[in-house]
């Protein structure tokens, strides 16, 4: 779902690092992820959202992280887009 | 011994003074070290300030991370490297890195074997050996000596009671650098309480402290006097600015008043009262 929402852009890198803090991220993934995340951002010079997703895929995501963090992202970017409106009544 | 804190202040000032850079410490303080010693908080803290920055460096991760921080969790080898090669390139040396130092990156997270390590720090020892070899020659033998002939001076310093006037003496005499010392000392202590202390550095605490004092007493109690003419002053110059009139009446009074009270200034407390009534009268 991760995969797909940022395929269709549904949600953006940021928002998924909007949930998925850098302190659910330090909490979460593993000593390697961390070492790639570092290692990639001092050879590009650059922190992205982007460079952070291309390093932990969405995949790897789904694999460490809590799954309430991801479902939240999918649910705030569902709102954003109107799905959840009409539901109210 | 307290071998974090020394790397701290080493590594800390080999930065300030511009002897080491932040990449010199991201070289041997690598992401795979971080990832494996640092603790979670920390790396959110990186990450936070990495996700911030326009700009990822050494620089940003050392500062975030702190050197205190890095010095605390990365295994000491790491550092010993890291400030080996800093020391080794200030003194002009190359520095040639140690494949043992490389293993100890992976070493130390999986196994305890830290203890292989401590190794490197021997070659220090060995040129430490002929400086200890030196030194001690010096030491051992006026000690041994200073261990015998101790009673033998102990002995004639018993008797020395008779010499002790000597002694006094001799201590009050110049024996300079003693004196010295005691006088920058005290003067120091003085300086840094109070301000006070400025003026009366040299000339107001031999006074008070040679108790000369009491014999000054009755000769200085004309400066008492003094004293209180100024305190009055003050308070005359209030008063008179408040109404003249008043004042040049009542001047004639107060002066005579001001006279008994100059002379019995002590006594003033203890008879208020009485000089008191008569003024009211």
């Amino acid at each position: 779902m991760v995969e797909s929402g940022l395929e269709h852009q549904i949600f953006g890198p940021g928002d998924v690092l909007a949930h998925a803090t850098p302190d659910v991220l330090a909490n979460h993934l593993p000593p390697e992820l961390l070492s790639k995340i570092l290692a990639a951002s001092l050879k590009t010079g650059s922190m992205t959202p982007e460079h952070v997703l291309e390093t932990v895929t969405p995949q790897l995501l789904a694999q460490h992280l809590p799954h309430e963090v991801l479902w939240a992202c999918i649910v705030a970017a569902a709102a954003r887009a109107g799905v959840t409106a009409p539901v109210n009544s | 011994m307290n071998l974090k804190g020394f790397f701290v202040a080493a590594l800390s000032s080999a930065l300030e003074q511009g002897m080491a850079t932040c990449d010199d410490l991201v070289r041997h303080v690598t992401p795979e070290v971080l990832a494996t010693h640092l603790p979670r908080p920390l790396w959110a803290r990186l990450l936070t300030a990495c996700l911030g920055a326009s700009r990822v460096d050494a620089q940003l991760v050392v500062e975030t991370i702190g050197i205190p921080n890095l010095c605390e969790h990365v295994p000491t080898p790491i550092m010993w490297a890291c400030l080996e090669e800093i020391g080794v390139r200030s003194i002009g040396g190359t520095y040639v890195p140690k494949t043992s130092t490389a293993s100890l990156v992976t070493a130390p997270p999986t196994p305890g074997k830290p203890a292989v390590p401590p190794i490197p720090p021997k070659p220090p020892k060995t040129p430490a050996a002929p400086l200890s070899i030196t030194a001690p020659p010096e030491v051992n033998p006026p000690s041994v000596a200073a261990t015998q002939p101790s009673p033998i001076v102990g002995a004639p310093e018993i008797p020395s009671p008779n010499d002790m006037a000597n002694l006094f003496n001799e201590e009050d005499r110049p024996t300079g650098p003693a004196n010295r010392t005691r006088t920058t000392t005290s003067q120091r202590f003085r300086a840094s309480s109070t301000g006070i202390g400025r003026l009366a550095n040299s000339s107001r605490r031999p006074q008070a402290s040679a108790q000369a004092t009491p014999p000054e007493d009755p000769a200085q109690g004309t400066g008492r006097t003094r004293r209180a003419a100024t305190e009055s002053e003050y308070e005359v110059v209030t008063n008179v600015s408040g109404s003249n009139d008043d004042w040049k009446s009542a001047l004639a009074v107060e002066d005579e008043q001001l006279v008994d009270w100059a002379n019995s200034e002590e006594t003033v407390t203890g008879s208020n009262s009485s000089p008191d009534d008569p003024r009211k009268r």
